[in-house]
């Protein structure tokens, strides 16, 4: 082991600043899921019976030995408490409601808004928008959303009293999706591809009139929770998906403008980078100092250091199917290579690829964290 | 090139549809313009491989396409299908909805000259295997991206063994999370987490077929 000479946040926190920590921080991200799954929960359960299933995160967590703290707590969402933060909240098929119960939550892509939303989002803003047309999303009546969105943020902030209470600090404190993000996830991936290339003035405008509401929104959050990071939840802009020319246009500069207000109001921006971004690296370089990108394995990680380092923290990247179907050895063999290279320097959050899948393997999880606890950065 | 493969080549969706309307209406076979569009979008599916076009131009030709076949088929007569170079069964596995990858490389396929029979997501073992028998395809594509979903990947494998189709059958898996354990795992004959290199194992699986 490691001699620790620093609490987890300071050890976070200094590879957020760029600077050596007394080891790697490893943060696996969302293991709720993962620790259900260990102790006999199935879907269902892990959804719709909270208290034994955060018993079960609690148990988990002690029995991987701890690590540098939970961005997540649980599956509760942060709202601002007005309908147009809940309802930007995309759809989710439910295990033993509208999925298997032994499945996990899925997003349900659906085609919400149509074309000519973006002209009505364009001239009233989001906000106003989602008061008056909220239905489209919610058939529910708008006092029965609102209570819901209350619920939900009340039970995050006790999730989050239960881990600070564990020894265990939280992280992320509110969460929002790009602008492009959100439309193709309302307009699905197809129809939002087509407007691009259609209609391309229409969606900058619709854009333009909503990125300030999402930057308050998340600000809120913030606020309500006490925890100062937000996640950016960020995949569809990348070059999986779209050339620079669209990626510049509509997802860069917006998510410099919401980085470069959050840093300003001392938020720490988690980009949550999932699929491929190896071509848009050299952007981020242009991001203010203090965020955290944060790779699923898709984008190339090593790539990333080259470009970003000295530059952004990094975290990442063991690829779910490394968890689930790799060896505790390989497991390790490559949180070194992570370590000694991503991790060189400072600047790195050992973690998994996005979430740490539902079936991951309980001793490789254990190796991830056991290598950031154990193997120091050749020099 | 003709002014025809090269608007679908650059994705001028209105100049694709002018131009077929006009031609026509001034009387050109339909089956000329038919082969023109099909050009374009081969070109389409090579500037992918060389990673020059990404996603949204692969979804945004296949609409184009589309869109000019609705004035091309109506006129078409007799039996214009081209040569398929190969079968290929696709669909995302039982317990998830991702249709992405999936289409990604079902569009592909097709522009490479390949018949598909998409099956669409959450497909279940037994319907993967109806199919095969029904249509002899000789390659099936599996796409997945939550890991959960390796489980019924490596049970549509087993249900294709059990019904005595496993010889004749190439298994190839695809998603941005598979790796070489997980084909393993699978028991599949390949992997890929890229459209464009799935493609070329399912042209491979062809050429070894047929020699």
């Amino acid at each position: 082991m490691i001699e620790e000479t620093m609490t987890p946040q300071e050890r976070v926190q200094a590879a957020i600043n760029l600077e050596v920590p007394d080891r790697v921080p490893v943060l696996p991200m969302q293991t709720y899921y993962f620790a259900c799954r260990h102790k006999g929960l199935d879907g269902y359960q892990m959804v719709k019976e909270r208290e034994r299933a955060l018993q079960a995160h609690l148990e988990v967590y002690d029995e991987l030995g701890g690590f540098d703290g939970q961005v997540i707590p649980g599956i509760s969402f942060i709202f601002p408490p007005r309908i147009s933060g809940i309802i930007a909240e995309p759809l989710y098929k439910v295990p033993g409601v509208d999925l298997p119960r032994d499945s996990i939550l899925q997003h349900d892509e659906r085609e919400i808004l149509l074309p000519e939303d973006y002209d009505l989002i364009a001239d009233l803003g989001w906000n106003a928008f989602a008061e008056k047309y909220y239905s489209k999303f919610n058939p529910r009546p708008a006092q029965k959303i609102l209570e819901w969105g209350e619920r939900q943020t009340a039970r995050y902030i006790a999730d989050i009293r239960v881990w600070n209470e564990h020894g265990v600090p939280v992280y992320k404190g509110g969460e929002v999706f790009s602008p492009l993000m959100f439309f193709s996830m309302f307009r699905t991936l197809q129809q939002f591809t087509f407007d691009l290339y259609r209609r391309p003035d229409r969606v900058q405008a619709a854009m333009d009139a909503l990125v300030e509401d999402f930057i308050q929104d998340a600000i809120e959050e913030v606020k309500l929770t006490g925890r100062t990071w937000v996640m950016l939840v960020l995949e569809r802009g990348g070059c999986f998906y779209y050339p620079l020319e669209i990626f510049e246009r509509f997802e860069w500069k917006y998510m410099k403008k919401m980085a470069e207000a959050w840093v300003k109001q001392g938020i720490t921006p988690l980009l949550h980078l999932d699929q491929d971004w190896t071509l848009n690296l050299p952007y981020f370089r242009d991001l203010p100092k203090g965020c955290i990108c944060e790779f699923d394995s898709c984008t190339d990680i090593f790539k990333a250091k080259e470009i970003l380092g000295g530059k952004q923290c990094i975290m990442g990247d063991v690829r779910a199917s490394l968890q689930t179907h790799g060896t505790p050895e390989e497991v390790e063999e490559y949180c070194t290579q992570l370590i000694d290279v991503v991790g060189k320097g400072g600047g790195f959050i050992l973690s998994s690829g996005c979430y740490v899948p539902v079936d991951a393997k309980f001793e490789n999880v254990t190796a991830m964290i056991h290598r950031a606890k154990t193997h120091a950065p050749a020099q | 090139m003709s002014e025809l493969v090269d608007a679908i080549a650059n994705i001028k969706e209105d100049e694709v549809l002018r131009m077929v309307r006009h031609r026509l209406e001034v009387g050109e076979e339909p089956i000329a313009l038919l082969e023109e569009c099909r050009a374009g979008m081969g070109i389409v599916g090579e500037r992918f491989e060389k990673g020059e076009y990404f996603l949204g131009e692969l979804i945004m030709s296949g609409e184009i396409f589309k869109q000019a076949m609705s004035f091309i088929e109506p006129k078409l007569t007799g039996d214009v299908r081209s040569e398929t170079i190969g079968h290929v069964i696709m669909g995302t596995v039982k317990g998830d909805i991702h249709g992405i990858g999936k289409d990604i490389v079902t569009g592909l396929l097709r522009m490479s000259g390949f018949e598909v029979f998409d099956l669409g997501v959450d497909v279940a073992p037994e319907a993967f295997v109806e199919k095969l028998v029904e249509s002899g395809a000789p390659i099936l594509g599996m796409s997945a991206l939550i890991t959960p979903s390796f489980e019924s990947m490596k049970n549509t494998v087993t249900a294709i063994e059990k019904r005595g189709i496993r010889d004749r059958v190439k298994v190839i898996i695809g998603g941005g999370i598979v790796i070489e354990q997980v084909k393993r795992y699978v028991g599949a004959d390949a992997f890929t987490r890229d459209g464009a290199e799935g493609v070329k194992i399912c042209k491979e699986f062809i050429r070894k077929a047929n020699k």
